[in-house]
């Protein structure tokens, strides 16, 4: 086989053992893992659009997430709402929040982007604690129901780990359009040179903030899931460092690529359940790695952007000898 | 009238403390053109180490000495290790290893101090000294004095040494810079070890009215920041005047609508200025228009 069709392969092939996964895994907790690693994969999807296509951070983006959260657990409990409206509804709640962030900071050039939204992040973490009567403050909000689509409700473990991975792949595939179409090449251009692009009749500032607000939309998405997936949503969750962790991952896979940072956010979310999916590990190892997971975050972090600044998706295509990946 | 003096109090009280915060912002960002997303977490250090050092016994002056030049140190350190190997080059990555970095010094002060809000003992113990009826905490003049005498002595190493003459230089034109031969490298070091020093004496001086805690650097990052962009980024004259307006403003709210309301201000605060007057009100180097 040629490098080029083991290439169109490769993700046919991924694909499909992501989707084959339930049917060899038994394990209802390790299906459960496999699952909050697809929610963290929609999160960190958005922000590899952001990053390595728009050249921009978030350091906030749990806060998205936790917005998208709440709002799909006061639909569907307070309001009783149908699931899907629901789900809907905390994706526009996110994006609009993203909205109002974008739009000053990214009418500039520079990183205050990067700034807005932690403090944004540092904000909606106080929010979701003190808007007790809202939120259930630090004692967190229960009861949330599991996603149903119409009259079909999905609550064993194999279906919410469908339900999840096939959002996902809604995302990706939708993702990969943008990207391998124009508004994709836009966004490329904008990475090289922003001069560069805006001369050659690029609405730089309008694709940086639409960037920016889809990937706010999948983060609520995201946010809905784990909502509708555990049950029970609290102000801990939604924390400046799960938006390092999300940051991390999309360092880590790399820009201008998609699959580089969903295969860091696969790993990434491994490695926090390293003694359930390594039964032998020593106990210590595994509380070790819980206690420095931050630190290997931000370590891997530094470390990645000194020394392979492509992160996991540049150095599979040096591997492979240069062209573009997907 | 004496509720109003004791807002305008509290607010020039953490006021300043934002001033010192946006300095070292200011300052890291002449000299790179990044914005130091560590630089909340040089505050923390201040604060923490000085707990830590006066732990070990050591006299509060001493201790307090001990913690600006190890925070100072520190930020050298880093910029020497991190920030060195990647410096001249895209904006991004030098932020992202500085947020990085942040990361990993709130690490390090959870990891050997604990996760628990520790306090810190007021530099002179006494009661509050009365001003027109209102009461000022004797630590709030420390805050005051320090933060007087901080910026005092940053405007004249700028002004009136070869060494911040050459700070200045290379913040306006790094290869003109060179070409007269300032090292522009260790000027870049010195600017991360004057930004934390900096940040340091802020969260020293702060301790004892607010304890501290491995995690309070972000959210001062936040109102630092702000304070700087307010006054115009890269301007230190407006760092400070941002600094102090921030303070009251977050005051004023806290006191006269709701004080769930005063984390709110640093945010708005920052979405307002770069959506009306990105170049900050007080002047300063205006950042390009896209």
């Amino acid at each position: 086989m040629s490098a080029r069709t083991l290439r169109a392969l490769a993700p046919l092939v991924a694909a499909a053992f992501v989707a084959v996964l339930p049917l060899l895994v038994s394990d209802r907790f390790l299906l459960k893992i496999f699952t909050f690693a697809g929610i963290n994969a929609l999160v960190v999807t958005g922000l590899a659009l952001l990053f390595g296509y728009a050249g921009q951070v978030s350091l906030g983006h749990a806060a998205f997430v936790g917005l998208g959260a709440y709002t799909c657990a006061l639909c569907t409990v307070r309001l009783d709402w149908p699931w899907l409206l629901a789900f809907a509804a905390s994706g526009a709640v996110a994006a609009l929040g993203g909205l109002v962030l974008a739009l000053p900071s990214l009418r500039l050039k520079g990183h205050y982007l990067a700034m807005a939204t932690l403090g944004f992040g540092v904000l909606m973490s106080i929010v979701f604690v003190e808007a007790e009567p809202v939120t259930g403050g630090v004692d967190g909000f229960g009861g949330i129901p599991f996603p149903s689509l119409g009259p079909l409700l999905v609550r064993d473990a194999a279906s919410l780990y469908w339900l999840v991975w096939g959002t996902v792949a809604i995302a990706v595939v939708a993702a990969f359009n943008v990207t391998s179409l124009r508004p994709g090449r836009a966004m490329r251009a904008l990475h090289g040179s922003e001069q560069g692009a805006q001369a050659s009749g690029v609405d730089v500032v309008g694709v940086k903030v639409r960037t920016f607000v889809a990937s706010a939309l999948l983060a609520g998405l995201a946010g809905a899931l784990y909502a509708s997936v555990v049950g029970f949503i609290s102000p801990s969750i939604f924390t400046f460092a799960a938006s390092i962790t999300f940051l991390a991952m999309t360092v880590l896979g790399g820009t201008g690529s998609l699959a580089g940072p969903l295969v860091a956010a696969v790993l990434l979310t491994l490695l926090q359940y390293l003694d359930a999916l390594i039964p032998g590990i020593p106990t210590e190892t595994a509380q070790a790695l819980q206690r420095y997971q931050e630190d290997i975050y931000g370590l891997a972090i530094i470390l990645v952007v000194v020394f392979a600044p492509a992160g996991l998706a540049g150095l599979w295509r040096r591997r492979r000898g240069g062209g573009e990946a997907a | 009238m004496d509720e109003l003096l004791q807002f305008l109090i509290a607010g020039l009280k953490n006021g300043s403390i934002y001033a010192l915060v946006a300095l070292g912002f200011t300052i890291v960002f002449a000299a790179t053109g990044a914005i130091n997303f560590a630089q909340g977490e040089f505050f923390m250090l201040g604060g923490m180490l000085g707990v830590y050092f006066s732990g070990l016994g050591l006299p509060l002056p001493v201790a307090a000495v001990a913690a600006v030049a190890a925070t100072a140190a520190i930020g050298a350190a880093f910029e020497l290790l991190a920030v060195r190997p990647i410096a001249g080059g895209d904006p991004l990555r030098i932020i992202i290893v500085t947020i990085g970095g942040a990361v990993m010094l709130r690490q390090f002060a959870l990891h050997l101090f604990g996760p628990d809000e520790r306090p810190l003992d007021p530099f002179t113990p006494g009661p509050s000294i009365k001003v027109l009826g209102a009461a000022v905490e004797r630590q709030t003049v420390w805050v005051w004095a320090l933060t007087a005498v901080a910026v005092i002595a940053l405007a004249l190493l700028y002004r009136r040494t070869r060494f911040g003459r050459a700070m200045r230089a290379t913040s306006i034109h790094s290869d003109a810079a060179r070409l007269v031969g300032v090292d522009a490298g260790r000027m870049v070091t010195a600017s991360f070890a004057l930004a934390a020093a900096l940040g340091a004496v802020g969260g020293l001086a702060v301790a004892p009215l607010t304890q501290t805690a491995f995690s309070v650097g972000t959210g001062v990052a936040v109102k630092g920041f702000a304070a700087a962009i307010l006054g115009g980024l890269g301007n230190p004259v407006g760092a400070v005047a941002g600094g102090l307006a921030l303070g009251l403003l977050e005051s004023f709210t806290a006191g006269y609508v709701d004080p769930v309301y005063k984390d709110a201000v640093a945010l708005v605060v920052l979405l307002v200025v770069l959506f009306v007057r990105p170049q900050g009100f007080l002047g300063g180097s205006g950042r390009v228009k896209v």
